[in-house]
């Protein structure tokens, strides 16, 4: 199945081959599903992207329209097509510009309007069994008022942004018969330019390109394969240079590309997000590979990045067999239909296989632009279920997470009962070899917080970390909200009994919270206790980015020694510096 | 080449009307092809753009309402057909 790639561009086939397709399909092919449209703006344009995107999915459709901007007539009437056509999804298609003819003179209130589609909405239920498809309105593109129009809170613009917000919430409370198309979300997607056609809007009303259309009816077409049981249950995934970079057998545990941090492990460190996301979704995840087993437990249960963990797994097979063979077992053991599974595999040959031997499976390869791996799972709606779009569900983590934040924010009274309920956990230790990468590419773009800003490359910071007279100290944070990952470093070496700082850095997105004074007093116990040193030498050198820390040294008890060349440099006459502990912080030093 | 693109024109209408390609006479219109309304009319302009890359001007899209003025219209386009 070819989609349309998350709404970037829908302009993969033309109109004259969809067309092509649909005058030549086969009648007797393909699931019924019935779809009829209450509208008040002509919508017949987006039929061919419907039958087409339907007939893709081996949905049979037949579409009607109401008539033109008779939506409430059509719904009182019950001799109209709304009840003739039996449909199975209601397109209740409303375009603000025809529903709120005088909404661009007189003011006019959000709440009034959501009170009269509520009214409409709930009048389309109560007298239809079928899926009610609603959408949310498209904002202006042009301020009312140019430039001063943001401190008009009661414009035009602002109004159109809180109705989308009612209509969102009015879908998400009432889950089980309607459903979301969010045309706000599509010209986001897709801008003013290739969503709107105005030649056609002010010649026969028809305001959306193509490029619209096309999300919509992949919309309407995720809701369709839905309701007719159509969605996808399982997944079935290969692991090399699939779950991970690189082949497990040939390059080890610590040789595979998978980390949140650099490319190209960061990818597959997403892709995972997104399967551990199925899978609370309910969707069944299972391995097919050809490797050796206790490779691949190798990872999930020992790779520190590698979140896919052998508990989320139903089912494996991991073997040298062919996997069509393997696929058939799983369907046997899982109880489930060939047609229920999605196939994900970088190799070719495999994907080819598989599409030609098992033609219900849905097969994606892992794309060769590797950066546009992550979406792969979730921009097709391959696994939507309609009590729960994976839109609704994201939408609905991310307003808890939010509410969570705001919530606890304004539980306490200071900062520092903020701080405490943070519950921050910072680990330091001197850098391991998985480390290594994640260092380099620190002191690489680390402008702000970096005390003498020298940029070294991966072989250097390996070099350090294996000569005896130098230290590298990695540090690494998280908080109850999640994990800020290696954000941290200090490189040090000894002269004599002096040990020497030649760099200090952390990440921006972990300041404010003192967690620098709390890693420079654990690196320098740790490096004290690999270098039995007197004394510390620190070195401020300025650039126009770090002025925020030209006095970072004399804040935690360094004392200036001398000036040089724009160097300043301090000594502390102590192996480590005497600090007030920071109780809200925890402090871990496990490798 | 201009063989060709005669042919790809045929295509387009009649994938459009769903008609068999012999119904495209010079000839063929609103009047001939039952299909040919005025919502099926968009969708001829938007695939005769899509497939031969033009964009016709307000007056051409109310214009090419037959096969021989969608020609004519082509030509002001330089889209050249076999005469």
């Amino acid at each position: 199945m070819t989609l349309v790639r998350g709404g970037i561009s829908g302009n993969e086939t033309g109109l004259s081959d969809m067309l092509a397709l649909i005058n030549s399909s086969d009648d007797s092919q393909g699931i019924p599903v019935a779809f009829n449209f209450l509208r008040n703006f002509t919508t017949e344009g987006i039929e061919p992207y419907l039958h087409y995107h339907c007939l893709l999915s081996a949905l049979k459709p037949k579409i009607t329209f109401g008539n033109y901007d008779m939506v409430h007539q059509e719904v009182l009437d019950r001799s109209s097509h709304l009840y003739s056509s039996s449909p199975d999804i209601i397109v209740a298609a409303l375009y603000l510009d025809t529903y709120l003819p005088d909404g661009w003179r007189a003011s006019w209130s959000a709440d009034d309007v959501m009170n009269s589609l509520a009214g409409l909405f709930a009048d389309i239920a109560g007298n239809t069994d079928a899926i009610i498809v609603v959408n949310t309105f498209v904002p202006p593109f042009y301020a009312d008022f140019g430039i001063s129009s943001v401190k008009d809170f009661s414009s035009h613009h602002n109004e159109v942004l809180r109705l989308n917000q009612l209509i969102r919430a009015y879908v998400f409370s009432t889950p089980a018969r309607f459903v979301l198309a969010d045309w706000e979300r599509f010209v986001r997607l897709l801008g003013e330019n290739e969503s709107m056609d105005y030649r056609f809007w002010y010649m026969s009303r028809s305001p959306f390109k193509k490029a619209f259309l096309e999300l919509y009816a992949l919309e309407l077409v995720k809701v369709a394969r839905a309701l007719k049981g159509k969605s996808k249950k399982c997944l079935i995934l290969d692991c090399d240079n699939t779950l991970w970079g690189g082949v497990i057998g040939e390059d080890g545990l610590n040789g595979i590309k998978l980390d949140p941090h650099s490319y190209p492990g960061n990818v597959f460190y997403e892709f995972q997000k997104s399967i551990i996301r199925l899978h609370e979704r309910g969707v069944l995840i299972t391995i097919c590979s050809k490797n050796n087993e206790q490779d691949v437990w190798d990872v999930l249960d020992g790779h520190q990045s590698c979140i896919l963990k052998r508990e989320h797994l139903s089912a494996w097979r991991v073997n040298w067999s062919d996997k069509v063979s393997n696929i058939r077992d799983l369907a046997t053991e899982l109880n489930l239909g060939i047609d229920s599974f999605v196939f994900v595999d970088d190799n070719p040959v495999e994907c080819g296989l598989i599409r030609d031997m098992l033609p219900e499976v849905t097969v994606l390869q892992v794309p060769e632009k590797l950066y546009t791996y992550p979406p792969l799972l979730n921009r097709d709606g391959l696994f939507d279920t309609l009590t729960f779009s994976s839109e609704d569900r994201q939408r609905s983590q991310l307003y808890r997470d939010e509410a969570h934040r705001k919530h606890e924010q304004a539980k306490y009274e200071t900062m520092d009962q903020y701080l405490a309920s943070l519950a921050l956990r910072v680990t330091v230790h001197p850098a391991t070899d998985n480390e290594i990468s994640r260092v380099a590419q620190l002191t690489q773009k680390t402008n702000q917080f970096n005390l003498t800003t020298r940029r070294y490359t991966e072989a250097k910071i390996s070099s350090f970390c294996n000569d005896p007279d130098w230290a590298v100290i990695s540090l690494s944070v998280q908080d109850k909200f999640g994990d800020s990952g290696l954000t941290g470093v200090m490189i040090a070496h000894k002269e004599g009994d002096t040990g020497v700082i030649d760099s200090l850095l952390l990440s921006c997105r972990i300041l404010g919270r003192s967690i620098e004074k709390v890693f420079v007093l654990e690196a320098l116990s740790i490096m004290s206790r690999l270098w039995p040193v007197k004394t510390w030498q620190a070195e401020f050198a300025a650039t126009p980015k770090n002025q925020q820390v030209a006095e970072f040294w004399p804040s935690i008890g360094f004392r200036q020694s001398s000036l040089l060349d724009g160097h300043t440099f301090y000594t502390l006459p102590f192996a480590v510096p005497e600090l007030e502990p920071i109780s809200y912080i925890a402090i871990e030093e496990q490798q | 080449m201009m063989q060709h693109q005669e042919q790809k024109l045929k295509e387009v209408l009649a994938r459009i009307f769903n008609v068999q390609p012999e119904m495209i006479t010079d000839d063929a219109s609103p009047d001939t092809i039952e299909n040919w309304d005025s919502l099926r009319h968009m969708n001829l302009v938007l695939a005769l753009e899509e497939e031969f890359g033009v964009e016709f001007t307000d007056d051409q899209v109310v214009e090419i309402l037959s096969y021989k003025l969608i020609k004519i219209v082509f030509k002001e386009h330089g889209v050249e057909f076999v005469q």
